[in-house]
């Protein structure tokens, strides 16, 4: 079963794995040698992972909505793969900040997880586009999951605008944004350039995951366009309808 | 126009809801109130959350409750709470406490430490003054 162009697409490098463990590394590096909140102590540490996540979460599904508004413009189900991709990732970190955000949460704030504006959108966000990945199951026609797929991803990006200003809007137990707020960051300076270290790390691990995760894309798009080339007549065609004559 | 409706009927419910929601809801979805409005409430039953700055020097440790004063726009509440503070809690820190208000003290039975935008390597460069109120 070995289709000819197999060579040509399969997973070639080791790079994108290497940049995301020197990144993981950088990362992991910047934030145990940063002096700690005097406040908060050691569990400050956590933010450095919680914010990029967030960040990588916001971005990621940015460029969902990139690549379905492609497809819907475009056609090409390259954009279709872009928007995939990207959609995993994104609610990856988005289970990521939650997870990170409780086990910071309970204590600094004394709970685990409470209903406030921030934390509430935050939640619908996650299931929304788990809603998108299982979408994506309802149909194996590459086109048709392709268009429901895009129409959703444009349309679930509102809650982005909406979680990041979540914390302005609204009163919440989560604190306001502390980097990008008019007045400039209200924190050190150390640790505003560990915070961007570390958020820097986070994107170029995106992009390194983005590449394999496309590559994988791609040979799945290969696989069913080859398996739904080669299939045969379904059991169920031999069955028509009687005519019945005079029927309606 | 098939096409085009298929695409901007649910953008336009989706946004529609979502307004309605922003307008309708950030009056009475209200995480917490602030000693203000607090003040400006007849004592009842109903619970509710208070948020405002621990007053330095009013925190008063008994043994099954801990007893100070919160104040955010030079406006103070008394507060008891029974039970044990999450270990963040101290002078000068931002709470939110949920319980019942009597109409002179509020009676807390939840506190969450609300950990403000500031970070600071020293204690010392924290402003912990109570120098703007909490927007409405």
């Amino acid at each position: 079963m070995t289709s000819p162009e197999q060579s040509e697409l399969s997973p070639s490098s080791v790079w994108p794995w290497v940049v995301m463990a020197v990144a993981g590394l950088v990362t992991f590096v910047a934030a145990m040698s940063v002096s700690p909140d005097a406040v908060q102590g050691q569990l400050s540490r956590i933010m450095y992972v919680h914010v990029p996540a967030a960040w990588l979460a916001y971005l990621a599904f940015g460029i969902t909505m990139f690549g379905s508004a492609m497809y819907l413009w475009k056609k090409s189900l390259k954009w279709d793969r872009l928007a995939h991709s990207s959609a995993e990732i994104g609610v990856f970190f988005t289970g990521l900040a939650i997870a990170l955000g409780m086990t910071w949460a309970k204590p600094t704030w004394g709970v685990w997880w409470t209903w406030d504006a921030r934390l509430t959108l935050t939640a619908i966000m996650f299931f929304v586009y788990l809603g998108y990945l299982a979408l994506r199951r309802t149909t194996d026609n590459l086109e048709v999951r392709a268009k429901r797929a895009s129409i959703l991803g444009v349309v679930a990006i509102i809650q982005v605008p909406l979680v990041h200003f979540s914390v302005v809007w609204w009163r919440s137990l989560h604190q306001a944004p502390t980097i990008i707020r008019p007045e400039g960051p209200d924190m050190d300076t150390s640790m505003v350039v560990t915070l961007l270290i570390a958020v820097a790390s986070f994107t170029v691990m995106y992009v390194a995951m983005m590449i394999k995760r496309m590559e994988l894309a791609h040979l799945e798009d290969e696989i069913t366009i080859e398996e739904q080339s080669h299939q045969g007549p379904a059991a169920g065609d031999a069955v028509v309808a009687p005519d019945l004559a005079g029927g309606v | 126009m098939r096409r085009y409706a298929r695409f901007v009927i649910p953008a336009v419910v989706i946004i529609g809801v979502l307004g309605f929601l922003m307008v309708n809801l950030s009056s009475s979805l209200v995480y917490y109130n602030t000693p203000a409005e607090l003040q400006a409430r007849d004592a009842s039953d109903a619970s509710l959350r208070l948020a405002g700055r621990v007053v330095p020097g009013s925190v008063v440790e008994n043994e099954a409750t801990v007893a100070f004063t919160v104040e955010d726009c030079d406006t103070t509440v008394s507060v008891v709470h029974v039970g044990a503070p999450p270990q963040l809690f101290q002078d000068g820190i931002m709470v939110v406490v949920g319980g019942t208000w009597d109409g002179e003290e509020f009676a807390s039975s939840e506190m969450f430490v609300k950990h403000d935008e500031q970070y600071r390597t020293d204690a010392e460069d924290y402003d912990r003054t109570d120098h703007s109120c909490t927007d409405s």
